[in-house]
Parts: C-alpha cells; sequence; structure tokens
C-alpha cells in the first residue's frame, strides 16, 4: 500500500496529485536506471550533514559515479574541492527554466530524463520542482532531501537524519554499482 | 471627499455642424492650465494597450518563467479547477496564465494600496494645507517628478496636481484588476502586460505619496546629508512613555509628534518617546530625527510583547493583523487611525479626547478607531503618558530565568520546524532549552523573521518566539545602530555629475537593496551586501525594512555603513531614500539619467526612457527579504523601466520571473540606431527578474546584471573586474560566460589580464566586429 505523506511544510499541499514517496533501494535503482539523469546541487548542501561529512560530500561521491552535475547557488567551488568539475554552473532558476525545454541537456549529448535535486533551501527547491511538474512533462524529477517536496515525481518520505542517510549510502553503492 | 481633480466628459460618439468623433474625452480644469514646458511625447497617460508592444518587446527576450504555488484555480464557483500538466480550467484558462494571472493581482493589490496610501495622504494634505500648496522640492531639484512627467506628461505643481494623477492611477488599477475576472484576459503575456503597466502605476502612486509628504511635511528634501537616527530593539528609554506606530502612512505619526511639541511635552525623546516599525518609522524620523526605529515588520510581535509601548497607534500596511489581541496581552491600548485597517474597533470619532483617553486607561476597550488624525494625535500621546506608570512596562517575554520550565513541555514533535517560512531549527532550540541550553534560541533570534506560526502550530502551546526573545536578552539590549534618515529623492545635481560615469560603466553600477523582511538568513545578510558594493565604488541606494537592518553590521571601526560612507548619490555612496514609497526615487533616478544627463526627451515619452536605462543604465534591484504584494509591484515597476531585480529565495514564491537564455544569441540583439542593423550584444543584463538561494551567489549576480551594452571599454573593464574578483572569491575561477562580455581585449581588466586571456583563447573567443554602438529595441529610434 502506498505512504501517504504530509509535505515537510505542513503548508506546501499543492494538489491532489503528490510525489510518490521513495526510500531504500528504489531511490538508488530510480537513478541507476536513469539514462540521462542530471544532479542539481544547491547551497543547503554545505551546510546539511551527512554523517560526520556535509551533504556536499555525498553529492561530491554521486558525481564521481558519472552523474553530471550543475552546481547551484555557491556550491562550485566545494565540489571542486572534493575533485568534481561541474558539468555547469547556473542557478537553479536558469537550470529549471532549461529543464522545462525538451531540446537542452547541460552537455548537448541528449535530453535528461531524471532531474535529481539536491540541497536546495526547500521553499526554493519546491517551486522549482512545481515549474517542472507543469511544464516539463518529459521529464521525472526526484528530490535527495530528507524533507518530502510534494512536487516531485519521487521524494524522500521526510526522513530522520540517520534512516535518510542510509538511504544515502545505499545509493552510493547501487549507483556505483 | 470630493474629486479634486478636474471634470471629465465622455462620449462614445459626437456630431455637431462642424466636428463628427469617436471615443471622445474631454477634460476640463487641469490639463487646460498645463503649460507647454517640453513638446508632448508619443504616451501621455498610456492605458493598458499603449505600452503594450515594449512589454511584448521586454517579454520576447525576458520570457515568464512560472512556478505554480498551487495546482488548483479557486476563484469562481466552477471551482476549484485542477490545472496542473497541461490541463485546462472550466473557463478555458492553463496554468501558465493562471499563475500569470495571480501575479497580476498581486501587483493590482500592492499598486492599489501604494495608491490608497497616496490618495488618503493628498486629500489629507489637502485638506489641512490646501490644493494649491506648491511643490517644491528646493534649488537643486527642476525635475521634481520623474515618474509624472514620463508617464503623464505633466509636471506637478500643486497638491491639487497631485490629486488629478491620482485618478489617472486609479482608472488603471481598475482597469487592471478587471482583466483578472473569469473571461476575460486568456493570455498569459498579455496578463503580464497589465501587471507590467499597473505597476508602473505603482512607482507613479508611489511618487506622488512621498514627494507629498515631503512638501508639507519638512523633510529632506534629498539632502545627502540628512541626519543620522537610531535603530534597533535595544533603543527605546523605557524609563519613558513609549508610543509605538506601527504601518506606513505617517500623517497620525506627525500628529502625535505635533501634540507634544504644541503641548509643551517637547520633541520625540524628550518626555515621550516616539517610536515606530516598518515605513513609518522611517517618515517619522524624516520628519524629526530624534524619533527612533525600532525594526523592520519582523521585530512587530517582539517589541510589542516586550511590553515597551505604552499606547500602538496602527495606520496602514504591513501590521500584525491580530495586533489587538496581542496589545491587548501586555496591557497596551491600541488606536487605529487608517479605515483600511480598523480591527473591529470601536469609531469614537465623535467623542471628546479626554473620553477617549480614560476608556482605554481604564481598559474598557483595548483600542478604538478614529480615523480623526488630529484628535488621534492627541490620544495616543495623552494615553501613553498615563498608561506608563500603570504598566509598568508589563511584558509577556519570559525572563531567562523561566525558559527551561517552559519549555520542559517539549516533545521534540518537529511541527514547528515544518511550518516555519525559512524551516529554522526550532525543536532543537527549545529541545536544547529545555535541557538547559539556550544558545540555539539566543541564536535563532538573529534569523527569525518573528511571525509566530511556530507557536501557532505546537501542540504543547509552547511560547517559542517569547522563548527566543528571553534567551537573547543580553543581546537584545545592545541593539542600537546608526541609520541616516531618508533623505528622498536624488538631486538634479547629483544626477548630472554622475550621469555620464553610469553610463558608461565607470562607476560600476547603482545597486538598491529594497523592500521587506523574509530575509532567508537574517538582515544582516543585506547589511554585508550592502557594504560589500558600497566599498567596490557602486552607488548604493536603499529603502524600507532593508535600509533598517543595513545598519545591523558594524564595520572595524564601529561603524555602520550609514557612518562609514557618505550619504550623497556617488561613487561609494550609501543612500537611504526612505520608506516603501520613497522607492519611486530610486526609479526616478534612472529616469533622470536618461533625462538630465542624456537628454532624452522625458515628457511622455516611456518607451525611450525605458529602452535607454535597460541598454544604458548599469542598475539593479536587490530585494533580498520580499514579502509583500507592494514588493511584487514595486519589482515588476522596476522591471517595466528596464531595471533588473534579484530577490531572495522566499521570491521565488511570487510564482514568476522573467528569464533571459544567454545562448538565445537571437534574443539578445538590438538595433544599432546608428546603422539600423541588428547587432548581438551579450546577455546583458540576462534577466529582468530571477530569484537566488544565497548571498554569495547574489553578490556575484548583482555584478553581473549592472553590465550594459553601452558601457564604455574602460567602464567594461571596471564592471567586469568588480564582477571577475566576486566570482574568483566565491567560485575559485573565472565566470565561464566571460567571453560574451569582452568585447575587445581592451575590456579585460588589467589584474586579471593573463588568465582572462588564456581562458578566451581555450574558448575560441574573437574580438567583437562591432563592439562599439548605440542600442536600442526600438526600431522607430534609428537614425537613418
Amino acid at each position: 500500500m502506498a505512504m501517504t505523506v504530509k509535505p515537510w511544510q505542513w503548508g506546501n499541499v499543492p494538489g491532489h496529485e503528490m510525489a510518490t514517496p521513495v526510500k531504500g533501494d528504489v531511490v538508488a535503482k530510480l537513478i541507476k536506471s536513469a539514462k540521462r539523469p542530471l544532479l542539481v546541487v544547491g547551497g543547503e548542501a554545505l551546510r546539511e550533514k551527512w554523517g560526520d561529512k556535509l551533504l556536499i560530500d555525498f553529492v561530491a561521491e554521486l558525481a564521481k559515479t558519472g552523474v553530471p552535475v550543475v552546481a547551484t547557488a555557491h556550491t562550485y567551488r566545494a565540489l571542486r574541492e572534493r575533485g568534481v568539475e561541474p558539468a555547469a554552473i547556473m542557478t537553479v532558476a536558469d537550470v529549471t527554466n532549461r529543464l522545462q525545454d525538451p531540446s537542452w541537456s547541460v552537455d548537448g549529448k541528449g535530453v535528461h530524463d531524471l532531474a535529481i535535486f539536491v540541497g536546495i533551501s526547500y521553499q526554493l527547491q519546491s517551486q522549482m520542482l512545481s515549474t517542472l511538474k507543469h511544464f516539463a512533462t518529459h521529464l521525472r524529477t526526484i528530490s535527495l532531501d530528507r524533507y518530502f517536496h510534494p512536487n516531485a515525481t519521487f521524494s524522500m518520505p521526510n526522513l530522520k537524519q540517520d534512516e535518510w542517510e542510509q538511504v544515502l549510502n545505499n545509493v552510493i553503492q547501487v549507483v556505483r554499482g | 471627499m470630493a474629486e479634486k481633480g478636474p471634470l471629465k466628459i465622455s462620449a462614445k460618439e459626437l456630431t455637431s455642424g462642424l466636428v463628427h468623433a469617436k471615443d471622445v474625452e474631454v477634460f476640463i480644469g487641469r490639463l487646460a492650465m498645463e503649460e507647454e514646458w517640453e513638446p508632448l511625447g508619443p504616451t501621455p497617460f498610456p492605458s493598458i494597450a499603449t505600452l503594450r508592444s515594449w512589454d511584448h518587446l521586454l517579454l520576447s527576450r525576458y520570457k515568464p518563467f512560472y512556478a505554480p504555488f498551487c495546482d488548483y484555480c479557486c476563484l469562481c464557483t466552477y471551482g476549484k479547477c485542477d490545472l496542473s500538466k497541461g490541463r485546462l480550467g472550466a473557463c478555458g484558462l492553463d496554468m501558465k496564465a493562471q499563475t500569470a494571472r495571480i501575479v497580476l493581482i498581486a501587483c493590482c493589490i500592492g499598486a492599489a494600496t501604494h495608491l490608497s496610501h497616496a490618495r488618503h495622504m493628498v486629500d489629507h494634505l489637502i485638506e489641512k494645507y490646501g490644493e494649491d500648496y506648491p511643490i517644491n522640492l528646493g534649488s537643486d531639484i527642476a525635475v521634481e517628478m520623474p515618474h509624472a512627467r514620463l508617464i503623464t506628461g505633466i509636471k506637478p505643481k500643486t497638491l491639487g496636481d497631485l490629486a488629478f494623477l491620482l485618478n489617472y492611477c486609479e482608472k488603471q488599477v481598475t482597469q487592471c484588476l478587471s482583466a483578472a475576472h473569469t473571461g476575460q484576459e486568456g493570455s498569459y503575456i498579455d496578463f503580464e502586460s497589465k501587471a507590467l503597466q499597473v505597476s508602473m502605476i505603482d512607482h507613479l502612486a508611489m511618487e506622488i505619496a512621498d514627494v507629498a509628504q515631503i512638501v508639507t511635511f519638512g523633510f529632506p528634501k534629498g539632502d545627502p546629508d540628512a541626519p543620522l537616527t537610531w535603530v534597533g530593539l535595544g533603543v527605546l528609554d523605557l524609563s519613558k512613555p513609549v508610543v509605538l506606530c506601527i504601518g506606513h502612512n505617517v500623517s497620525a505619526g506627525i500628529e502625535v509628534i505635533d501634540y507634544l511639541e504644541k503641548s509643551g511635552l517637547g520633541g520625540p525623546g524628550e518626555t515621550v518617546e516616539v517610536a515606530g516599525l516598518c515605513c513609518t518609522a522611517h517618515d517619522i524620523t524624516r520628519y524629526r530625527d530624534q524619533a527612533k526605529i525600532v525594526g523592520p515588520i519582523s521585530d512587530q510581535l517582539r517589541i510589542i510583547r516586550s511590553g515597551a509601548a505604552d499606547a500602538i497607534m496602527i495606520d496602514e500596511q504591513c501590521i500584525r493583523t491580530n495586533v489587538v489581541y496581542e496589545a491587548q496581552r501586555v496591557k497596551t491600548p491600541v488606536i487605529a487611525v487608517s479605515d483600511k485597517a480598523s480591527h473591529g474597533l470601536p469609531d469614537v470619532s465623535e467623542l471628546p479626547i479626554e473620553k477617549i483617553v480614560q476608556m482605554l486607561v481604564s481598559g474598557s476597550t483595548p483600542g478604538v478607531f478614529l480615523p480623526d488624525l488630529e484628535k488621534a494625535g492627541a490620544v495616543v500621546a495623552l494615553t501613553a503618558i498615563r498608561m506608563a506608570p500603570i504598566r509598568q512596562k508589563f511584558k509577556i517575554i519570559p525572563d531567562p530565568s523561566q525558559i527551561q520550565t517552559q519549555a520542559s513541555q517539549c516533545t521534540f514533535c518537529g511541527t514547528c520546524r515544518r511550518n516555519c517560512p525559512i524551516d529554522l531549527p526550532i525543536d532543537q532550540a527549545v529541545f536544547n532549552a529545555k535541557n538547559g541550553n539556550f544558545e540555539l534560541l539566543s541564536m535563532l533570534h538573529d534569523v527569525c523573521l518573528g511571525c509566530a506560526r511556530c507557536e501557532q502550530v505546537c501542540p504543547r502551546k509552547i511560547p517559542a518566539l517569547s522563548l527566543i526573545e528571553a534567551a537573547a536578552q543580553h543581546k537584545i539590549k545592545t541593539e542600537k545602530y546608526r541609520m541616516r534618515v531618508g533623505r528622498g529623492p536624488i538631486l538634479d545635481t547629483e544626477i548630472r555629475e554622475v550621469g555620464s560615469p553610469i553610463v558608461l560603466g565607470e562607476i560600476p553600477g547603482v545597486v538598491a537593496y529594497v523592500g521587506c523582511a523574509n530575509f532567508p538568513n537574517g538582515g544582516r545578510e543585506v547589511a554585508t551586501m550592502a557594504r560589500e558594493f558600497a566599498r567596490r565604488g557602486y552607488i548604493v541606494t536603499l529603502s524600507g525594512c532593508s535600509a533598517m537592518v543595513a545598519s545591523y553590521v558594524k564595520n572595524e571601526e564601529g561603524k555602520t555603513i550609514y557612518e562609514e560612507f557618505p550619504g550623497a548619490f556617488d561613487r561609494g555612496g550609501v543612500v537611504n531614500v526612505g520608506s516603501c514609497v520613497a522607492n519611486a526615487h530610486i526609479s526616478g533616478a534612472a529616469i533622470k539619467i536618461a533625462n538630465i544627463f542624456a537628454r532624452r526627451p522625458l515628457r511622455a515619452n516611456y518607451e525611450e526612457i525605458a529602452d535607454y536605462i535597460l541598454n544604458r543604465v548599469g542598475a539593479c534591484g536587490v530585494a533580498w527579504g520580499a514579502y509583500s504584494q507592494k514588493a511584487a509591484s514595486i519589482a515588476t515597476g522596476f522591471n517595466r523601466l528596464g531595471v533588473p531585480v534579484i530577490v531572495g529565495p522566499q521570491g521565488s514564491k511570487y510564482r514568476r520571473m522573467y528569464l533571459g537564455r544567454a545562448e538565445d544569441k537571437e534574443s539578445f540583439t538590438v538595433y544599432d540606431a546608428r546603422t539600423g542593423e541588428r547587432v548581438w550584444v551579450g546577455p546583458a543584463p540576462e534577466h529582468l527578474i530571477i530569484a537566488l538561494e544565497t548571498m554569495e551567489e547574489c553578490m556575484v549576480w548583482t555584478a553581473k546584471l549592472c553590465i550594459r551594452p553601452n558601457d564604455t571599454t574602460k567602464g567594461r573593464m571596471i564592471k567586469l573586474t568588480h564582477y571577475v574578483d566576486l566570482y574568483k572569491r566565491i567560485y575559485g575561477r573565472l565566470p565561464p560566460d566571460l567571453h560574451m562580455f569582452v568585447r575587445t581585449e581592451a575590456d579585460i581588466p588589467v589584474t586579471f589580464k593573463d588568465e582572462i586571456m588564456q581562458h578566451l583563447k581555450e574558448v575560441g573567443w574573437k574580438p567583437w566586429e562591432r563592439p562599439s554602438i548605440d542600442p536600442t529595441l526600438l526600431k522607430r529610434l534609428v537614425r537613418v
């Protein structure tokens, strides 16, 4: 039976169709099965913890598996310091704007089929996911933050810190293959 | 109130022996007296359709980007209609058009609010001073109201002229709002055009409101050396009775001060403290700099609960709508003076002053509605004086010793955090306090928006906001900052001095920190950004709540930016123009540059002036904490005039941005007015309005959005120096889009020359064939 999840921000109820809550292996499998995923990372990744590290460390690990990254906010330097060269530096609005366009891709190698949002402040991320929900019907979205994002196609169901870190660790393991 | 404007006669068709005309409108009165101060331009008193082509031009480059807040439309009885994923509503509207419609409604609310404010102000002042009272801003300001001249073609001379202009504004707001009715407009682009129209009107309304109060109340008339005043939660002398004015319309606050002075009680602060919150606070300090500013809107509950105020006067806008309840909790009477915000209080207009004061002091009513401003001034002052010994500054913020007890009910359920607009870890802070650690609670004081949504949802009824304030008491006492009072307009003489270096790019830009206090990480980020750009030689202008919080970070010498930098509209100047309505002076300065410096015709010539500003005036607005519908219309008004705006992450909830796509070269081509050829000029500016996530990102984009096609080589080099320097500091590399801004080698900043040349070589950059042109979007301005 599908989980019923309340959006992380209680007031953020957009409509009757909300994200499919996912955790465990499903998250990793979704990313692994995507043909042209794109990882969009925001400023919260520099503040959120991932174990004794920062969320940006997880992003770097995931990026090293070959998922192209768009560095939004001021995350670029931190990614470079972790050995990752992002495919682009953009604002989150700019990358969301382009993701609406089915002819656009960050590297010119074909349209993206999965946008993975992580470490973007909740309200801003929610609005960007709303744009994609309404105007990028060719695209699926997933939020890797631990807060339930109703506007995504898939989202974590408001996980506790340790549960969430377990999911992220699993993602790294599975995607690395 | 009788209408002060001229008589207007309209006829669909008029036939006489000599003439046959259709759609005739005849004004008898003020227009007949209008002097020919400049040949009339093409668009006097523009209606919705008049500037539509300009809007469509702008929006073909800066396409509306929508982020719907809700999947449904709930505006008519067919609904709710689910518009998600391409579905149409019962009326046929799709999600883009519906979102644009909501944006239009927001802009109409914003414009109507300023306009209604202006109407009240002007009518009140006409009653007090007469409709022939002159509009005189001093010898250094000849172009007294650039928006009025630009939009309507009128050069206002008296308060009566302002009332006439308001008639036009009111008609436009009504027209634009009517387009939002079900079954009217269906195109998102045309909804946006109307949002741009009504937001242009908003700037005119703001100009009218502020100029009216400047000329009659004796506010500073563009004085760069306007006095310093005090701002902060710790500025009040609590040994005295305290009057707290909340809102935006200072007419009533001035009556309080006048009453005190006429009654021999001295000016503000002598026997009675007169302080304010939000924009009315700005304006009482423009009247008397001894008045004080408690802080922005986010401090409203804090100061009420602190018990500092012995009488609260509310006028209009940005008032806590449960102000009466909150004030009652600390035994502070409320006097409401505006029929727009009467809060269910009894109308006591017919009662004598003494009787009203008795009612308030005895507590027989928690407050009164008293729209007679002169009487209200006396009532507020007397009530504060008599309540002070009774109340003894009664407060509901607990003593620090009580924090742990009150926090002990916390179960760490997280409900508070999940209802905090900026997702603050209130749950952790309260839980820590339960265990005796108040540090996080105290830290939250610096970033909390003060909305108390956390308290509303707490299942244990823990007063989290009050606990935050209790934990921060030691800090609050030291929150005293110096801020230059709002100086109002920019002088024509200043425009003559800086027009050339701004247009040629040698002053790298004009940055306007404007708007409200819905900051993602507290107001100190605004202070940090403003100081950064002032130190870099940008002209920094400020208004509203942003102007207040910009003083919250002191430099190494303990000075706020208002003490560190001069108040002149010049390189490295920090210019507080004043309250929300004073924003019109910032957009007005851009208009004046086009007119006074560049000698572009001003009168009813909107398109050409906006085109000039877009292509030549390196200005950028930053509304980092924008929350209100007024902020939506202010920003959109700047956009129509060609000024880009950055909003903070919360600003994404306005649901719409205007975004360019730098790689779409065709959209960034313009006419060279000298030859008529279409020329690519690079993405300058790249966007008209965008929401950003972090302060660091905002600083980089502020520098970038000041770049303009018309920059001279020296100017472009200076602007790129700042863009590159900030980019390297924050991102640790050169901007990847640098090749889109370097036209010739001479544009390259000397400091980074080798590095940039290497980068340009790698990306295959070549010097532009046409680095210097006369850029315009308007074909009619091509001279061949």
